[in-house]
């Protein structure tokens, strides 16, 4: 066997197992308290909270989005949207419009489009609340969001927190498998990351964060295509904790085809190594934590799998090509040499690793799908997608690297 | 991440236990290998000793007595040596680099006397008994010092596989350095990588099916694919 296929066998065994063991020991370790979330104060004492939301041409969406603002259960003076019009070319500007009252609706009508971390400092700027949340204008929350994530703020050492985050629509087999990466990848897995304090992001949809912390770190990163992921490095800097509640979720919209999976995806990765380069100086230091070894093993996962996977593509296809060249010789005769005698001896050990892996992953989604009550029937096809969404993050990350090496630009 | 340490050193832990028990696991499955290995060649062994005995029953009781006998054996004895030297293959294939190796080769060692010890018998039985059955030598490298040899290989497993009772192929590992493959070479004037001898005749270098069709028929027209 190939030196290097061996080499790199085991490195992304080990990375991998390591990885999926520290996670369900976490996961069974604080499995009973997953879904809770501390009190509010005795007093009842609430704070201010501003509400911050950039739309970009969002006519078809901003209206639930607001709807489910007005009906949080939160008091409404103790409340406020500020509602950032990004330069919108359809009827956005108007929708808000509608709603803005200068007391608990304020709206900000950009002319020119600035970009969505732009036109959040901007909300953020005027808001008055001691805690900021931030959130995309297609997504839509429950009455409880506020009541479950404020009072983490209690803990003087978190700096934001974040939400479970599910799929606002589910019509096809792509927004299927977008929802269970987004049950266990910006679910379940934030929660375990949480208890690690290494949760690397503040989703979009939905991130709730101290006002005085993000004023002091100058707020979100202008020049950043993923700034609630590079938001998330400079918490983790000033020595912030980033907590993640379960008990409350928002709900969103996720790509209904490849294409603008394609896009999306290419954006968070090479948003998501563009940050790493920029935050490089938190690698392998002790100030921040786990955090800082999470982030170099994790990538060093990704970078070793990606690795491994074009290798294997390499070997199969030369394989493909090495057995039909084989063929030729026998006039095609593509039956003469199939056997039907199964020798569970000719399985290598290389083999054995790959099975492991599967029934890994497996174990993972089922536990995980258990925990998260996602009672779902169809098992088979979950597993099924989950493959695949594993086979689109190689070349999702693929491309990603070649964007970054090759210094292209990647817009929203 | 000190609140957790308990966490990562018991990960370190059943992640290493882990790659143990796999790793443990395959050394399972080698010494099942070698013994499935070791099986093979006694039963390979057993039916040499039979046609030894057959041959030997044969000066004394005559030849037409032994004849029918040895002729169903030979044809049994010849897929048991091929799929003996294909399940040694596949199996070296999976353990290659590992600690079993010298095993493998000792045994494709003895497996390759055998041919050559069952290849004389087969001479001596075509005389005696008019066997019409057609033979090839089949010498071979390994990979990297004969890259066509894979090639052969496939190409003989499926002619073998279409017409198996009607030919008897003996493949010799030339890479082993067995005085008797190296007298086979010389004595058939092997000189290059793959090589076939079919009926002491001798074709080198790489050949496909229809080629070797067109080889077998020269010698034996009465083979079914002629």
């Amino acid at each position: 066997m190939n030196l290097s296929y061996t080499i790199l066998v085991y490195i992304v065994w080990f990375l991998s197992t390591y990885f999926i063991v520290v996670f369900l020991l976490t996961l069974i370790k604080n499995k009973s308290k997953l879904y809770n979330s501390p009190d509010l104060d005795k007093n009842n004492r609430l704070p201010k909270v501003s509400i911050v939301i950039s739309a970009y041409n969002e006519q078809g969406k901003i209206s639930d989005t607001i709807e489910s603002l007005k009906s949080i259960d939160y008091p409404k003076e103790l409340y406020e949207m500020i509602i950032v019009n990004d330069g919108s070319k359809d009827k956005t500007r108007d929708i808000i419009a509608r709603y803005e009252d200068k007391k608990n609706i304020i709206f900000i009508d950009n002319k020119k489009n600035k970009g969505k971390a732009a036109c959040l400092n901007q909300g953020i700027a005027i808001a008055k609340g001691a805690y900021v949340a931030c959130m995309d204008a297609d997504s839509v929350v429950p009455k409880n969001i506020l009541k479950k994530t404020v009072p983490y703020f209690d803990d003087k050492d978190i700096g934001a927190v974040t939400v479970s985050v599910e799929v606002k629509h589910v019509n096809n087999f792509l927004q299927k498998i977008i929802q269970l990466e987004y049950i266990l990848g910006l679910s379940l897995f934030l929660k375990v990351f949480s208890y690690l304090n290494c949760i690397h992001v503040t989703p979009g949809p939905f991130s709730i964060y101290r006002k005085d912390l993000v004023d002091k770190i100058g707020g979100f990163d202008v020049n950043n295509i993923t700034e609630d992921l590079e938001i998330a490095y400079r918490i983790h800097k000033s020595g912030y904790r980033i907590a993640n509640c379960m008990d409350t979720s928002v709900k969103t919209i996720t790509p209904d085809n490849f294409k603008s999976l394609y896009r999306q995806r290419r954006r968070w990765y090479t948003g998501a190594l563009k940050t790493l380069w920029q935050h490089k100086d938190i690698l392998l230091r002790k100030k921040t934590g786990f955090f800082g070894y999470f982030i170099p093993f994790n990538y060093s996962l990704i970078i070793f799998g990606l690795g491994l996977f074009l290798l294997s593509l390499y070997l199969s296809f030369s394989n493909i090509i090495k057995n039909l060249s084989l063929y030729s010789l026998t006039n095609y005769n593509f039956f003469s040499n199939l056997s039907w005698d199964f020798d569970v001896l000719r399985i290598s050990i290389f083999a054995i690793f790959g099975i492991f892996g599967i029934v890994g992953t497996i174990i993972l989604v089922t536990f995980g799908l258990d925990i998260t009550k996602n009672h779902s029937k169809k098992r088979v096809s979950i597993y099924f997608g989950y493959f695949l969404l594993f086979f689109l993050y190689q070349f999702f990350w693929l491309s990603s690297f070649f964007l970054v090496l090759f210094k292209r630009k990647v817009r929203w | 991440m000190v609140k957790n340490k308990g966490i990562f050193i018991a990960a370190a832990i059943i992640t290493v236990m882990l790659f143990i028990s796999i790793y443990s696991f395959n050394l399972f499955l080698n010494t099942q290998r070698e013994r499935v290995v070791i099986e093979r060649m006694e039963e390979v062994l057993d039916e040499y000793q039979e046609l030894q005995a057959l041959s030997l029953m044969s000066d004394v009781f005559g030849k037409e007595m032994t004849c029918l006998s040895l002729k169903s054996r030979l044809a049994h004895m010849d897929k048991t040596l091929w799929d003996t030297g294909i399940k040694i293959d596949k199996y070296r294939e999976v353990t290659e680099k590992f600690i079993t190796d010298p095993f493998y080769l000792n045994q494709k060692r003895k497996f390759n006397r055998n041919e050559i010890v069952y290849f004389l018998m087969l001479q001596n039985m075509k005389q005696w008994c008019q066997f019409n059955q057609t033979t090839i030598l089949y010498f071979y490298q390994k990979k990297e010092d004969c890259p066509d040899c894979d090639a052969q290989s496939f190409v003989l497993t499926d002619l073998n596989k279409e017409i198996d009772p009607e030919i008897a192929i003996f493949s010799f590992d030339s890479n082993l350095e067995l005085p008797s493959i190296q007298t086979l070479e010389l004595f058939y004037d092997v000189a290059s990588y793959p090589c076939i001898v079919v009926e002491n005749s001798t074709y080198c270098g790489l050949h496909n099916k229809n080629d070797l069709i067109s080889i077998l028929c020269d010698h034996n027209k009465n083979i079914s694919i002629c």
